[in-house]
């Protein structure tokens, strides 16, 4: 019952979140006008704090830690516009970590519209391929290929091999090519395993 | 008792009687046709089942959406464990977006080998996150994706979490 009103007065006053007492004054009412603005257009606002909780314990300077916000909320906005205003809060965080990898906001859509939602371990899958030395072109091409079939336990396991390859050294651009063919057979096979019928 | 040709007699009369055809009072016939008719109060209506069949659907129904919580579908939270292996430390923290990058949250519990491990449940989505050691270093997960954009400086990683059934 407390908690319960207690989140009620949270929700009608953002600003009485008591994870903004870790921020100092004037980091606080700067990054509480970015989470409020970005709230009024639709936005989620636990990721803006995060960032902010984040810089904060990590000792930033509160200059640095608003920049992080802001920046952070125009780019869950373009990652709204890319992915639509039905894309969930962890869809546009996994949007925003493929939009800084090197995607573009058309791959984002185009991924959208192939893949049946929800699409957070797709996106996150790109961003993880390029945070791992694979080309953002390249990475996107890839995820674009199984992102109609593939399960994303079948992206995970695709990351993984071409991370393993990567750390064994292997170029990584080779590296998503050979796996990328792999993976897409298998994915065949198991389709054509399914297909009542068979020969 | 009865004498031979009287038995006979009433047997004869007996048997003309069963013969005689049948006649139904017509008025008679066409009050009960009416109410085989009448949905509410005729003879489909006083059937048990009749009246009890929708609640049984629904309950069934009910049952089944309870059992199967579609509204939880994607969002009940998974365990994950976190290792890092950091024999020299004195203590070590996981801090993420999954717990309000607040230390005292998620202390890491000393295993053998100079492993630290903990276990915490994470709904689906995309989580920053890194270790604390010794309450001054930040260390990455040298298991885990790192996140591409560090913007204070220090390494972070991320977990992703799928919705089941995807």
């Amino acid at each position: 019952m407390i908690l319960t009103a207690l989140l009620l007065v949270i929700a009608q006053n953002p600003a009485q979140d008591p994870r903004y007492e870790r921020l100092d004054p004037d980091t606080r009412a700067r990054v509480v006008a970015i989470v409020d603005s970005a709230r009024v257009v639709g936005l989620p606002s636990d990721p803006l704090i995060h960032r902010a909780l984040e810089g904060a314990m990590k000792n930033a300077a509160g200059e640095r830690i608003v920049a992080a916000v802001r920046r952070l909320a125009g780019d869950l906005g373009t990652a709204r516009d890319a992915l639509g205003s039905n894309a969930t809060p962890a869809e546009l965080e996994a949007g925003v970590a493929a939009l800084r990898a090197g995607a573009t906001p058309a791959t984002l859509t185009r991924l959208r519209d192939l893949r049946k939602p929800p699409i957070t371990m797709a996106l996150a899958v790109l961003a993880d391929l390029v945070a791992s030395g694979v080309p953002a072109d390249s990475a996107a091409a890839a995820v674009l290929v199984l992102a109609p079939t593939a399960r994303d336990a079948d992206l995970v396991e695709f990351r993984r091999a071409v991370e393993r390859d990567i750390a064994l050294g292997a170029p990584p651009d080779a590296a998503t090519s050979v796996r990328l063919g792999a993976t897409s057979m298998g994915l065949d096979a198991t389709a054509r395993n399914a297909r009542p019928g068979k020969p | 008792m009865f004498e031979r040709q009287d038995e006979e007699d009433i047997v004869e009369r007996v048997i003309r009687e069963l013969r005689r055809p049948a006649s139904i009072d017509r008025a008679l016939d066409a009050r009960v046709m009416s109410e085989i008719a009448r949905p509410e109060t005729g003879l489909v209506a006083r059937r048990p089942f009749a009246r009890v069949w929708p609640w049984l659907a629904a309950a069934a129904v009910l049952t089944a959406v309870v059992i199967a919580r579609p509204w939880s579908r994607g969002t009940r939270p998974d365990a994950f464990q976190f290792v890092l292996v950091a024999p020299q430390a004195a203590s070590v923290a996981l801090v993420g977006d999954f717990n309000d990058w607040d230390p005292t949250r998620a202390p890491m519990h000393a295993a053998r080998g100079g492993l630290w491990a903990t276990v915490i449940p994470l709904p689906p989505g995309r989580y920053r996150y890194a270790f604390l050691v010794n309450g001054v270093e930040w260390r990455a997960d040298p298991g885990a994706p790192a996140a591409g954009d560090d913007e204070f400086g220090t390494p972070s990683s991320v977990v992703t979490v799928a919705g089941r059934g995807s």
